[in-house]
């Protein structure tokens, strides 16, 4: 009797565990049909409080129950890679292009061309869709854009008479001529340049700006095929010049440097330029209104003038394939309710100058916003680039691919780089390095 | 042995002790099989196959994972890191915890301060990173900014870009963020140790330093082998602090074990290769507690 109570007692418990287990996607199916579940990374206020109102509108047109949840970027990859193995992707995500990459390697995301023919292929910039091109299909639909440029402080400039740098060697000599000592104390208080090289992301973005401006890409834009491994030699002149700039016109500390710390050094004022995605003119806004009419943007030179790339990336929607055709239809709806003129333009510019809308009819709204009215001039350099030059996200250079969120998730790029600078490795081996960690990366994927 | 003889002998309770017994212990055990051992299990199970996180089939592959780890160059660079971290970081939160222990043991000491002592054991690991790196920042830390002034660093220089500094400002703020748990647990052994054992050494003319050495000293030495077993384990597989204040910089000078495994997880996908790497963590881990605790035991039973 006892042991038949023990028994009992242990098989209760037992059942207790895997029915508690197993009742999560049972109870998650009637609610996936009521409720859109909607992943950001964007968690810079502004921006999350534009997104949640306009979910909370289109919500309400359609009358569907929504739940943005925001991760940050730090923790995409993490929360990702664990949403995909316990199969609890969301419904929606709104990630940035490399994202994007990750969850169509993951196939779980549906083509969009069908949603995007809806809204008006004609009125995307397409080179915005060209990014979120695979086998022919678009996985996402472009929300917005950013570009790498040079923020410059344009007073500084008129003041040294520098005229915007052509080639390496003038940018070199134009970023020397801002190391200034203010005091004459015999230390530099503004720097000329910042090379920011903070193993978490930073390091590989600093460096593929340079890359491409040189012509150096980790896969042929053409063919797909792996090239950074024959084109070493160059990319040692890349690092070389690079580690350069940092021992002469770049702060000592820049060695671990993260997007705030440079941003805030041009809007304090304490270097005289930076590569930036434009984010630094919102941060002066707010912190150092009397910055803002004195930034200005360039985009970096080539190597010897002619310029084959530069670096970029923006934020993409994209729909998970799971649940009924009704409910993907209902997931479909949302995202085309999201992109009318004024929504895509009010998202961008809920960063001014940092994101640039995929739509042309909302790149005219954006233009007429106080918030970038001082900026025409720079936002026609950015257009211009975004619609005119090849840009690319590290290891994106022939379409989406799984490369660009290994290389964001790594710190290979920037433990070599550092290691450069720190005079602790030869920028051969460095090279040699990345060389063998791509491959790595590469067999990982394959 | 007393105990058990007590139960053989009444044996009218036996059965109801035994299922009540059972009842009581079967909570713990569930927890155990599925929190415990089952990913111990698992992980050793993964750490011989080619297992992605990308993907959902893997095949054995034997141990080479192993035999990657140890080909790998940066691997020894991070044991060694790992030994400089907990080493340090065990010796430093054990002195200061001592140390503070002492010091609040005395009369005079109230709960408010007591309780003001506790406080880096309660704020989060995020914001001891914030605000670390904060005042560690080359052109507007105050630390950084004393440590220009006082010449120890270049002009705008931080101490997290120099590969030895950055070591040690992870050490220190470590010690800072966890010594009141040696110091709760060194205070309430202190509390036992019989006043009047520092009485007699009193008549008999000690000093202070010689009480410290030859009755508190002594009287603490069981507490420190656990102190140091339990800290060596905790701080070995520390992840938080290093991970958000250096990301493992300058150029892999604070990267730890630990850090490698989230790389080698969640950076390249390699969850086989991961398993392998925390296979060889746990395993040294658990031979060096070993070692010590048997060395300890020796020297107790050799004296």
């Amino acid at each position: 009797m006892k042991k038949a109570l023990v028994v009992l007692v242990l098989l209760m418990m037992m059942s207790t565990l895997v029915f508690a287990a197993g009742s999560k996607e049972t109870a998650a199916e009637p609610a996936a049909s009521k409720k859109i579940v909607i992943w950001t990374n964007l968690t810079a206020d502004a921006q999350a409080k534009v997104l949640r109102k306009q979910f909370t509108e289109v919500a309400a047109e359609m009358g569907v129950e929504v739940e943005m949840v925001t991760i940050s970027f730090n923790d995409m990859y993490t929360k990702l890679a664990t949403a995909v193995e316990s199969g609890n992707v969301p419904d929606i995500m709104h990630t940035n292009f490399a994202g994007t990459a990750y969850l169509y390697s993951q196939d779980i995301i549906l083509n969009m061309d069908d949603v995007i023919d809806k809204i008006g292929k004609d009125d995307f910039i397409s080179s915005y869709l060209h990014v979120l091109n695979a086998e022919g299909k678009t996985w996402g639909i472009p929300d917005w854009a950013l570009h790498t440029s040079v923020w410059y402080r344009k007073d500084l400039f008129q003041e040294k008479g520098i005229k915007i740098p052509t080639d390496w060697a003038e940018f070199k000599a134009a970023a020397q001529k801002l190391n200034i000592d203010e005091d004459g104390d015999g230390k530099i208080d503004v720097y000329g340049f910042p090379v920011p090289l903070n193993a978490v992301q930073v390091a590989p973005q600093t460096y593929y700006e340079f890359l491409y401006s040189a012509g150096v890409t980790t896969f042929d834009p053409k063919t797909g095929k792996y090239t950074f491994g024959s084109q070493k030699k160059k990319a040692v002149e890349v690092t070389d010049y690079l580690i350069d700039l940092y021992k002469t016109v770049s702060p000592p500390s820049s060695i671990e440097w993260s997007w705030n710390e440079y941003r805030n050094a041009l809007v304090e004022g304490t270097v005289a330029m930076t590569l930036d995605m434009g984010a630094v003119i919102g941060l002066a806004q707010n912190n150092n209104p009397e910055m803002v009419e004195k930034l200005g943007c360039f985009d970096l030179p080539g190597q010897f003038g002619n310029k084959p790339a530069s670096f970029g990336s923006g934020y993409a929607f994209v729909v998970s394939n799971s649940g009924s055709a009704t409910e993907i239809e209902t997931k479909k709806e949302f995202i085309h309710r999201l992109y009318t003129s004024e929504r895509a333009a009010e998202r961008a510019l809920s960063r001014p100058m940092f994101a640039f809308p995929s739509l042309y009819s909302a790149l005219e709204i954006y233009k007429q916003s106080p918030s970038v009215a001082l900026f025409q001039d720079q936002i026609a350099t950015i257009s211009d680039a975004f619609e005119n030059s090849n840009w690319y996200w590290y290891g994106m250079e022939h379409g989406l691919s799984q490369m660009s969120s290994q290389i964001e998730a790594t710190t290979f790029f920037g433990e070599a780089l550092q290691s450069v600078a720190l005079g602790m490795q030869t920028s051969v081996k460095a090279v040699d390095f990345i060389d063998q960690q791509l491959q790595e990366q590469i067999s990982i994927i394959e | 042995m007393g105990n058990l003889r007590l139960i053989r002998q009444d044996r009218r309770f036996r059965p109801q002790q035994q299922t009540l017994g059972i009842i009581f212990i079967i909570p713990m055990v569930a927890f155990l099989l599925v929190f415990v051992v089952y990913p111990v299990l698992y992980n050793i199970f993964l750490s011989f196959t080619n297992a992605r996180l990308i993907k959902k089939d893997y095949s054995f592959i034997n141990f080479d994972n192993y035999k990657k780890i140890f080909t790998d160059l940066r691997f020894l660079t991070y044991v060694k890191n790992t030994v400089v971290w907990t080493v340090a970081s065990v010796i430093g939160q054990l002195s200061l915890g001592l140390m503070i222990a002492l010091m609040i043991n005395r009369k005079s000491s109230g709960t408010g301060l007591r309780s003001f002592l506790l406080i880096p054991y309660v704020v989060p690991a995020v914001a001891i990173a914030l605000v670390t790196k904060w005042v560690m920042n080359g052109d507007y830390g105050i630390i950084s900014y004393w440590f220009q002034t006082l010449g120890l660093i270049e002009h705008r220089q931080s101490p997290l870009a120099i590969p030895g500094s950055a070591m040690a400002v992870l050490v220190i703020v470590n010690v800072w963020r966890s010594y009141p748990f040696p110091m709760l647990i060194y205070w309430a052994t202190l509390k036992g140790i019989d006043k009047e054992l520092y009485e007699a050494a009193s008549v008999d003319g000690a000093g202070t330093i010689q009480s410290f050495l030859h009755i508190t000293l002594p009287h603490l030495r069981d507490t420190t082998i656990v102190l140091v077993v339990l800290r060596i384990v905790w701080t070995a597989t520390y992840f938080d602090l290093p991970w958000l204040i250096t990301g493992g910089g300058p150029a892999g000078s604070t990267t730890h074990l630990p850090i490698m495994i989230y790389q080698a997880s969640f950076g390249t996908f390699q969850t086989g290769y991961a398993s392998s790497l925390s296979v060889i963590l746990g395993l040294s881990l658990f031979l060096c507690v070993v070692f010590y605790v048997r060395k300890t035991i020796s020297n107790d039973s050799g004296r």
